[in-house]
């Protein structure tokens, strides 16, 4: 019997809240949901037999949810699908260990949610879009015939010379999307972080914290910097419970 | 067609999801299990050992023009 | 469970799920080295990295030609070395009957790798 973490939940003034919502819930495997409490945090926990571990779609967005619902009234850190520990006191010890940070994290998030914006381009019109003056890389008039080995090489060079200014040009197009986008946050006093180049389409992955009461003031100003970048696709989505702002190295 | 786009919707909010809660979030075991397929540390690694030659020499020249200033000023 | 997360979108709905889709799915990308296919197993993890690493070389070989401080025949001799490195890896890729698309596994966190 294992006892599987679903999130830390800051008790401050709902001690009480956590305890009567609980019991309306249920974990996987149907199993009931406890908290475990250690001065002013609570893990939420329920049992679950090895056996109905599963790492599959439905179980994990079976624990999202329970996630997703606790989000909904109480500040917490959501545990990775799969954080199982052996026994009530192990819960104890880790969240007696690790107290100041788990606080440290709760007072982050208070209050804020993360919203996850991807952007995809089209490479064809990118392409199209960054055009830029290519010089070879030597110039074959420069070079007397007699002296080139073999014009082969720098015809290739000279390919993968093009294909290298496109590459950068287009690191320098998404970093100003990205300074933009930083620009726009500061307004919202949000976190942000940002991954490029994810893959060859996904040209900014990004996520930010902010206060959830600025959900339509973020969504207006992503709309008014697509505008000004017809050749990229965004998605934005949210509000999410804070997954990928828990900074947490565990003792 | 529009069911389509809801459907769509429905995935990539399920995808979004799964991403989360299956990559992200406090996790118990902090170390780096390195299977086989996790090359990527190794990528990192041999990022890392490959020095900018041109940096270099950038830093070597501009060390030399230092040089060369404060000799001037002499 | 959820309702819909998506608060703004623009652009091709299907292709934007099946991107989101291809990093999310690490399974069948997944490189595996079981007794069964040891072999074409190794020969793909080998020239993975092999192809990476003549990425890396390429890239920073560019850097270095577009930065001006090489000689003439110094730029000769790069696309000669470059270019010979990519017809044998076209030839190893051959040899082991395996395409750019099995090469290119996906490596977690770092997305794809090339």
């Amino acid at each position: 019997m294992k006892k599987l973490i679903y999130s830390i939940v800051s008790e401050d003034s709902n001690q009480e809240k956590l305890n009567c919502i609980l019991p309306e819930m249920k974990g996987i495997a149907g199993a009931k949901l406890i908290s475990v409490s250690y001065k002013q945090i609570s893990a939420v926990v329920s049992e679950l037999e090895k056996s109905d571990y599963i790492v599959d779609q439905s179980n994990a967005l079976e624990y999202a949810g329970v996630i997703e619902k606790l989000a909904d009234q109480f500040t917490l850190l959501p545990m990775r699908y799969g954080s199982l520990l052996d026994s009530t006191e192990s819960i104890m010890q880790l969240l007696e260990r690790n107290y100041p940070e788990f606080r440290q994290n709760l007072l982050k998030v208070e209050h804020k949610c993360e919203f996850g914006l991807k952007i995809f381009g089209d490479l064809q019109k990118l392409k199209a879009e960054l055009t830029f003056e290519f010089e070879p890389v030597i110039a074959n008039s420069t070079i007397p015939s007699t002296e080139i080995k073999n014009p082969v090489y720098l015809e290739y060079l000279n390919k993968k010379l093009k294909e290298h200014r496109f590459e950068e040009s287009l690191l320098a197009y998404i970093d100003s999307v990205i300074a933009e986008l930083t620009v726009c946050l500061t307004r919202f006093n949000a976190v942000s972080k940002f991954r490029k180049m994810t893959t060859a389409a996904l040209v900014t992955d990004a996520v930010f914290l902010l206060d959830e009461s600025k959900k339509a003031q973020l969504i207006q100003a992503i709309e008014d910097i697509q505008d000004q970048y017809p050749s990229l696709n965004f998605i934005l989505t949210g509000p999410w419970p804070p997954y990928s702002f828990v900074d947490v190295t565990l003792k | 067609m529009q069911d389509n786009v809801i459907d769509q919707s429905k995935d990539i909010t399920i995808l979004e999801l799964l991403d989360r809660v299956l990559n992200k979030g406090v996790i118990l075991t902090g170390d780096l299990v390195i299977s086989v397929a996790d090359i990527d540390l190794i990528y990192l690694g041999v990022k890392l050992m490959l020095s900018s030659v041109e940096t270099m020499e950038q830093l070597k020249a501009g060390k030399s023009r230092k040089k060369e200033y404060e000799e001037a000023d002499i | 469970m959820s309702e819909n997360k998506i608060l703004f979108c623009t652009g091709p709905i299907d292709e934007i799920t099946e991107e989101i889709g291809k990093f999310n799915s690490k399974e069948e990308s997944k490189l595996t080295l079981g007794p069964k296919n040891a072999d074409s197993g190794l020969a793909k993890l080998v020239l993975t990295l092999v192809e990476l690493i003549r990425k890396l070389v390429e890239k920073q070989a560019m850097r270095r030609v577009d930065g001006g401080t090489l000689t003439e025949d110094e730029i000769e001799r790069l696309g000669e070395t470059l270019m010979n490195l990519e017809l044998k890896m076209e030839e190893l890729k051959k040899y082991f009957n395996l395409t750019d698309r099995d090469l290119n596994i996906n490596l977690g966190p770092l997305g794809d790798l090339m």
